[in-house]
Formats: C-alpha cells, structure tokens, sequence
C-alpha cells in the first residue's frame, strides 16, 4: 500500500513537472523571436519537447539568469558539428523514440555518416549536411506533411539549394554538373511532381535519403548495376504505375536482353542500363527519330552505316523507329546470323518476300549465304588448326591468321547494317581469302606430319635387316655347336 | 680397335674381376620346352622400362611441372623441338605396353607356379614391381595438366579417400591440397620422376638378382626338352624381340602419336567420358557396378577393401599355395587365374563398350 | 652389346661386315633422333619473350606496324624518331585487329568501331578495358618488344 501511495506521488509530481509551462518558449515568443515561432508547429512541440531539449538549460525557471546558466546546461547554438549529435540522441535511440510514442526509423544519423554528405566539409569538424540543412531547424514537420522541405514535390528545391549552387557546389566537386534539377524539370518525373504527383520519383527516389552515395561508389542505388532495379521498384509495379498507363515489363525485358545481361550477369558497368538510353535526370524515351542516335552511342559504326542504307529512307517513309525495328527495345536479343535471310527465325521476311519488296528478299538471301559459307569455312579451319595442334604442329603462325577469319566475320556482321550487297562482299571476300589460306596451310601442316612416316620406313628396314642378321647369325652359331 | 678393347677388358677385370660374372652368365641356361615362350615376357618388359627410362630422361630436359606451364611445355615438346613428338609418343606406348607385358609376365608366372619355393621372393618383389608400375601410370597421366588427366586423377583420388581411417590423409598426401590443384601437379612430377623410379630401380636390382642367382624356373608339369646358353644364344633371341618390339613401338608412335588435347581447366565442367587408363579400367568399372549400399556397408567402400584384400592375396600367393609348396597339384591355382583374367577382359571391354 | 658379341667370333667375312654396317646404322637412327631432341630449340622457352624488328629504316616516322608476337598481334606505333609505343592489337572487346589512325591520333577498331588513345585506354566504342601494354625497347638500330612486367 505504501508502495502505491509513493509512486502515485511520484508519477503525478513527474507529470505535473512536464505539463509546467515552458518557460523557454513563453519568453521567446513574447520577444517575437522566429526560432520559437516557428517551432509552434513542430512535431516536435507536439510530442512534448521544449527548446532546452536541444539547447540544454532550465526551462522551469523564468530568470533567464538560471535558465540559460552554462551550469544547467546551456549551450546556446549549438556548434555546426554537434547539431546532428543532438538529433542523434533521440533519434538513434529505439527506446527514447518509442517513449514518445514514436514510429519513425533509427539509424539514420549512421547512414548520414557512411553517406558522401556525411564527409567533412569545408568548416573545420563538421560534415557537408546536418540533419538541419534538408529538414530544417524549429519548423520541422513530418515527412508526409506537405510543408516538409522533404515531402516528395520540395525535394528537387531542397536538393537545389545546394546541388543547384555552382559557387557552392565547387568546393566539392567541381567535375559535378549543377543542371540536374534544370534537367529534371523536363523530364517526365519532373513534371509530373511539379504538378503535385507525389508518386513521380524525385531525388530520393532514386539516389536515396540518408544513404546517398556518389555515383562511382558501388554501394549506391545508381551505380550502374544497381540502376535497373531502382528503376524497377516502381516501374515493374503494376498496382503503383496504374494512373500512368504504361507498360511495367521493361525490367523483366531487360533482365534477358543483351544489355541487361552483360550489366547484371557478366557486371559489365560498360553496358547500358536504364539510363544510359533515357537520360539521368531528364529521363524521358527517346523519340522514333532520335533512337538510332541513341544507339549510335555506343554503335556508332552501325548507326552510320544505317544512315547510309536504302532503310533509312523506307523506314523514316512508313515511320518505323530505326534500330528497334529489327532488334527491340528492352528485350534486345543477341545477334545471330539466323535473324538474316528469308528464312523463318530471319527478320527480313517481315517486309521482304518473294512477292513484295524483291530486290531485298535475294539481297538477303545472298548475304545470309555469303555469311554461313565463311563461318562453315572458319569451321574448317579452326577444327583443321586443331588437328595439326594435336600431331604436335607448329600451327602458331597460322593460328595468328585465322584472327582474320573471325574479324571479316565480325565485320561483315556490322557492315550488314549498309544493306549493301557488294560492301558485305567485299568484307567477306577478306575472310574468305584468309580461311582458304589457313585451311591449305594447316592442310599442308598435317601433311608434313605423315612425311613422318618415310623416316619411319627406314627404321624399320634397317632395325628388320637387322633382326634377320642377328637371327642368321643365331642359327649359324647354334649349327656349329651340333657339330 | 679390338686391342684397345681388350685391353680396357683387361684393365678393369684386374680391379674388379668381370671375368667371374661373365662366367657366371655364361653358365646360366634357359630350359627349352613348349612353354618357353613365356620368359621372354620378362626381358621384354626390362626393355620397356629401359626405353621409359631413356625416353623420361629425354623429356624432362624440356617439361615444367606447375600447373601454369606442364601443357605449355609439352605443347612445345610437340611442335618446337626436334624429335620431340617421337620420344612423347614412344614414352606414353611404351608405358602401355610395359603394363600390358607385365601382366603377361606375371600371368604365365603364376600359372607356371614358379614363384613356389625358392623363388617366393622373386614373386613378391615381382607383383610390387607391378604395383609401382601401375603408380608410374597413374602418376604419369596427370603430368601433361589436359583435362581428360585433370579430371581421371580427380576420380582416382577420390576413390582413395573412401577408404576408412586413412583414406582421407592419405587423398590429402597424394593431392597435396585439398583439390586436384598445380600441388597436386608438383606432387605427381616428384612421384613419377624421383620417388617411384627410385624404389623400382632398387626392387628391380633384387629382382633381376634373384633370377641371376636362382637361375630360370622349370616348369612342373611339362617335359624339358633340354637347354639353351642364356648367352649368347638366349640373349640374341631376346634382342631380335627387343628389335621388333622397338619397331612396334615406332609404328604406334608414327601413325598414332599421342595428343594432347585441352588444357585442363579445374573451372569447366567435366568432360563427359572421362575414363581412366585401360589398365585401371577393370577396377573402375567394377565399382561402377557395384550397388551404393551392401547391407550396411557403402558399396564403392567394399569394393575397394575387396580390391585392396585380392591384392594382398596376389602378393603372399606363394605363402598360402601350401599343396604345390608340397609338390602336388593345386587345381585352384588355375581357377582363379582363369577368374581373374577372364574378370580383367570381361569388366575392361564393358568400360569401354558402356 | 652387339659389338662384344662378334667379337667372340674370330673369323672375318662378309656377314660379320654387314651385321657390323647394319648395327652402325641402327645406331645412328636411334642417337640422332636423341641428339637432336637435347639440341635447343630456336626458341628457347615454352613462352615468346621477345620480338624483334630489325629493319627500321623502313618505318617512318607516323607508321604503325603489326608484329606477330607467338600468335598475338601487336601494334608498334612509331611516335617520333625514338618513340615507339608498342600494344596488344587484339580488341579486347572481341578480338579483332585494331590499326593505328593518324589523322585522329587514335587506335581505332573496324569491327565495332572500338577507340583507344595511345597509351591504349579503351576510350569510346563497346571494348571493356584497355589494350595489353608492351615494352618497346631501342637498341643497335633493334627494336625489341617484350612483356610489360605487370
């Protein structure tokens, strides 16, 4: 009973202690200081704290002689490189967070740490961000509050302010582009969360909150292997990309493509991935006229060839976008030789036929033969070098020609893209020449190996010449030792 | 010229007496009957390891034993020096054939029963030469690292450590790390060409010596038609088979060199096909057969201990054989004689066939 | 062995001269194949160390050449009077053989159009990573091309 009776006492001084009025904020307000009015509508007024919860001091007592006294703990503004730590205390704590009936995550102060603007700034001790420069100092509000510099449609301003600052930007990084919001605007997200669509992917969206990394770093949500897939947490969601009305398979295209599987599978950062054909921050598609310039980035040979070819005109003529035509846009496939010809698997046929376009149903049909007698004949010539390797030839110098079969093939290959009859020829003609070559001169090798055999020839006369002397001479011994 | 040589016959007779051993050799006979045939066997195989000497010789003048550089340095072998694909081929039929008048041999000795008294010892030094023979093949395949070797040593050392107890430190001693790796390589070189050469020259010195000492069995059964001087008359026909075996060896080696084929590459998948050599084949195939559990015992476990008892048997024959030790017929000779090689034929054509 | 045999034999004819030629013979065909297994190989080790260009009169100042090193090809750019620059010509995207362009001071790659800079830094097109490096090394009017010790 007495147990009872104290700790009721206790409670209820405990209680009466926090319901006190602030004497903190009541002063500051009445000498109309922005600080404190601003924190009126801080969730952080709201679950209770006082502006000594930050600053230290006394907030029970009303002589600011006591209440900002360094001996109860005054420390005035905090210094640049405690405010975070201040933040931390609370918010790196599980169980304080949860005393005051808070949800929101712990560990964001580790990440900011790991993260590139957790690096020291120019101001001695102090890292570039504090929790203060995105989330402000005494109006903070939550995340989902429209007011937040961190709701989604503030975030390009609130990243601006530095991103977009080329004077301050240059102190860090000065190979940065500062463009980025400019670009965003354009882009497709960008204006979507400028209308007020939150679910348009702005900065943190894609580089993250607390954990942003540079983009060189591996760890980050758009090095280039990690960008399919922070492309597809909301493209490859049906339920979320409803409203926009477009397709969500582009991830799952991806993965088997080409490209998708160097980058993800074989970790070629050379390959493309999203970005590399939508823009960064200007993501939009490319236009049908604009694609084969996009792919002539990187294929640039091809994309001049095309540009040179009787299909430039037909295609711009029926409005087909170039490159995609023939090899897709996600789901680019590996090039074989089976998509030339008339055949079944071949892409020609789609226009071509022997009743429409002719002149590029045989075009096709020659270069598609042209192509498979020279890999039949590098066939050859690989499996005759490894025959004369095996007989212990010296095929090295022939080995070092055969790279030409496999470059015309290679070649002829791009060249395909001039839909040129006479230059596919001439490539091939190259390798041709080559594979004749080295087929005779392996030929020639593996002759040289049964040329053994005349050597052996003679052993064997003379070992067998031999054999019969020994035995004549055998028996003549053995007969005189009868007699 | 002959003066000279006499003379050097003479100086060096003075020192250490030849005189007496080439009396000695002189007075030794060979038995002449119809099963005279069967002790060419051995001289024929003495040749074999002459020729596996001269020709192991040759190579390693030009092999690399690591695993960077063993297919490099036979591929150069091969293509860049001289002759090099003749001494190759010639030392991989040789070692063939070596295995294969080994079991002659030791067959038409065991069926004879010349290992009988007094010439246990020349049997059980002889089956350990066969054993080290079959070392000398198992270590030589490796050597050139192609993937077919790569992937038969990984087999047939697995198979040792199934054996209980010391199986697995003894797969350890052989591999040299815990895969078949380039230590393995370095390890299999040392056996092939320090190790093994080293115990067979010196088992084959008491061999060679007991035979000299205890002079040519004669056969129990079959009538001795009379004698033949081991020299020169016993000898000369000796090397008229040397001759001819040594042209045998120059066909094989001429029309079926030995390849090389790819490097090994301990990433790749197996090759599908991977066989052991011929001689290790019998074995192979039948703890293929045998079930993965008899009763409670593991299947290959058991075939190993069978394979490892029938082994032990083989080699103290002349020490359980007590009925012709007595001088009387022992049929049972035969029958498992004729079980074994019928078993060897039977169990290596199915490898080769399944 | 067989010398000692006839020597027993004390009458001389034909036969014992012809065991005496044939022998000889079989001899030879045993010790030459031997002989010429121990004599060195023109290239000494299992792997190309060097390659050598000899004429260099012929090599203007601005010329590429491609030089076969085992069954690699190498490209040897001559930069300046004693400036050679020497590369694994292979594209290390698919292998084909690069040339040297000129006008644009650049290696170049025909089949997918693959660019690196002199130093051989892969620095446009589809190749993955920089071209093999090569020590070029003047000496007597010689040009020797080794192996860059990584």
């Amino acid at each position: 009973m007495k147990v009872f009776v104290v700790s009721i006492l206790f409670y209820t001084i405990l209680f009466s202690q926090s319901k006190k009025i602030d004497q903190c904020f009541q002063c500051h307000m009445e000498i109309g200081s922005i600080q404190a009015e601003q924190f009126v509508n801080d969730v952080h007024k709201s679950k209770g704290l006082s502006c000594s919860s930050c600053h230290g001091g006394d907030n029970t007592s009303d002589d600011d002689a006591i209440a900002m006294s360094a001996k109860k703990g005054f420390i005035g503004k905090p210094k640049p490189d405690k405010i975070s730590e201040i933040c931390a205390n609370c918010h790196s704590n599980p169980s304080k967070m949860k005393k005051f009936g808070s949800s929101v995550t712990t560990g964001q102060m580790e990440n900011l740490n790991k993260s590139v603007h957790g690096k020291a700034s120019t101001v001695a001790n102090t890292s570039i961000a504090q929790c203060t420069t995105c989330h402000n100092a005494h109006g903070i509000v939550k995340v989902n509050n429209p007011k937040s510099p961190v709701y989604p449609t503030n975030i390009p301003q609130t990243c601006g302010k530095c991103h977009s600052n080329v004077v301050y930007m240059q102190k860090y990084n000065p190979s940065l582009p500062v463009d980025q919001i400019e670009k965003y605007r354009t882009s497709k997200h960008g204006m979507l969360n400028k209308a007020g669509n939150k679910k348009a992917a702005a900065c943190a969206d894609c580089h993250g909150s607390h954990n942003i990394f540079s983009a060189k770093d591996v760890r980050s949500s758009v090095y280039p292997t990690n960008i399919p897939t922070t492309c597809s947490k909301c493209h490859s969601n049906k339920e979320y990309m409803k409203e926009f009305k477009i397709p969500t398979d582009q991830f799952e295209k991806y993965k088997e493509s080409v490209h998708g599987i160097a980058l993800l599978k074989k970790n070629d950062i050379s390959a493309p991935a999203c970005n590399d054909c939508h823009g960064n921050h200007a993501a939009t598609p490319p236009g049908i006229s604009s694609i084969s310039k996009v792919c002539g980035t990187c294929h640039a040979l091809n994309a001049e060839l095309f540009a040179s070819s009787p299909h430039k005109k037909a295609f711009e003529k029926n409005n087909y976008p170039e490159c995609e035509t023939c090899h897709n846009n996600h789901n680019i496939a590996v090039t074989r030789d089976e998509l030339l010809g008339v055949g079944k698997t071949s892409i020609c046929s789609k226009c071509h036929s022997q009743n429409q376009q002719f002149k590029g149903y045989t075009a096709a049909l020659e270069m598609r033969k042209l192509i498979d007698d020279l890999t039949e004949k590098h066939k050859i010539a690989t499996s005759k070098i490894f025959e004369a390797e095996q007989k212990g030839m010296e095929v090295e110098e022939i080995k070092f020609r055969e790279r030409d079969i496999n470059s015309s093939i290679l070649e002829a290959r791009t060249v395909i893209h001039s839909f040129d009859v006479s230059k596919f020829k001439e490539v091939i003609k190259k390798g041709e020449i080559a594979s004749d070559e080295v087929i005779s001169d392996a030929k020639s090798k593996i002759d040289e190996f049964y040329i053994r055999r005349i050597g052996l020839v003679a052993a064997i006369l003379f070992s067998t010449l031999l054999m019969i002397l020994i035995y004549l001479y055998l028996k003549r011994i053995e007969k005189e030792k009868n007699i | 010229m002959k003066k000279l040589f006499n003379n050097i016959y003479s100086w060096i007779d003075e020192r250490v007496q030849i005189s007496d051993l080439v009396k000695f050799m002189s007075k030794k006979y060979v038995p002449i009957h119809s099963h005279s045939i069967w002790y060419y066997f051995g001289g024929v195989s003495l040749f074999f390891f002459i020729i596996q000497v001269v020709t192991g010789i040759l190579l390693t003048f030009y092999y690399k034993g690591s695993s960077e550089q063993a297919y490099e340095s036979i591929k150069f072998i091969m293509s860049k020096v001289e002759f090099g694909w003749l001494i190759r081929s010639i030392h991989a039929w040789s070692a063939n054939l070596f295995i294969f008048t080994i079991f002659i041999h030791m067959f038409s000795v065991f069926f004879e029963r010349t290992y009988r008294k007094p010439r246990e010892l020349t049997w059980v030094t002889g089956v350990l030469l066969f054993f080290l023979s079959l070392s000398f093949g198992f270590s030589g395949y490796l050597l050139p690292w192609n993937e077919l070797a790569y992937f038969a040593t990984k087999v047939g050392t697995d198979i040792v450590g199934v054996v209980p107890i010391i199986g697995e430190p003894l797969k350890l001693l052989l591999r040299g790390s815990e895969d078949v790796t380039g230590a393995t390589l370095s390890r299999f070189f040392a056996f092939h060409v320090m190790l093994l050469p080293l115990i067979f020259s010196l088992i084959l010195f008491i061999h060679l010596l007991l035979v000299q000492i205890q002079g040519m069995s004669e056969p129990v059964e079959e009538k001795v038609k009379g004698n033949m001087p081991f020299f020169p008359n016993f000898f000369l026909r000796d090397l008229i088979l040397w001759l001819l075996v040594l042209n045998i060896l120059a066909v094989l080696a001429v029309f079926f060199p030995s390849e090389l084929g790819l490097k090994a590459n301990p990433l790749a998948p197996a090759p599908a096909g991977i066989k052991p050599e011929w001689y290790f084949m019998f074995m192979f195939q039948s703890l293929k057969f045998l079930p993965s559990k008899i009763l409670f015992i593991d299947g290959e476990l058991l075939g190993i201990l069978l394979f490892g008892s029938a082994g032990v048997l083989w080699l103290l024959v002349p020490f359980w054989d007590r009925k012709t030790a007595r001088g009387q017929k022992n049929r049972l000779i035969n029958y498992i004689g004729i079980f074994a090689i019928i078993f060897i034929i039977v169990m290596t054509i199915l490898g080769w066939v399944l | 062995m067989n010398t000692t045999t006839q020597k027993k034999i004390p009458r001389k004819d034909f036969f014992k001269y012809i065991i005496n030629i044939s022998t000889s013979a079989f001899l030879i065909l045993i010790v030459y194949p031997i002989v010429s297994f121990l004599k060195p190989p023109k290239q000494r080790e299992v792997e190309v160390s060097d390659v050598k260009i000899s004429n260099l009169d012929d090599f203007a100042i601005g010329d590429s050449k491609i030089v076969r090193f085992g069954n690699k090809p190498i490209i040897v750019i001559r930069k300046e009077k004693e400036q050679f620059i020497a590369l694994s010509a292979a594209c290390t995207h698919l292998d084909c053989t690069v040339q040297y362009k000129k006008d644009e001071s650049i290696i170049w790659c025909a089949c997918h159009n693959g660019k690196y800079d002199l130093t051989g830094r892969n620095i446009s097109g589809p190749p993955p990573r920089p071209l093999d490096k090569f020590v070029a090394t003047l000496k007597n009017n010689e040009l020797i091309i080794t192996k860059a010790s990584s």
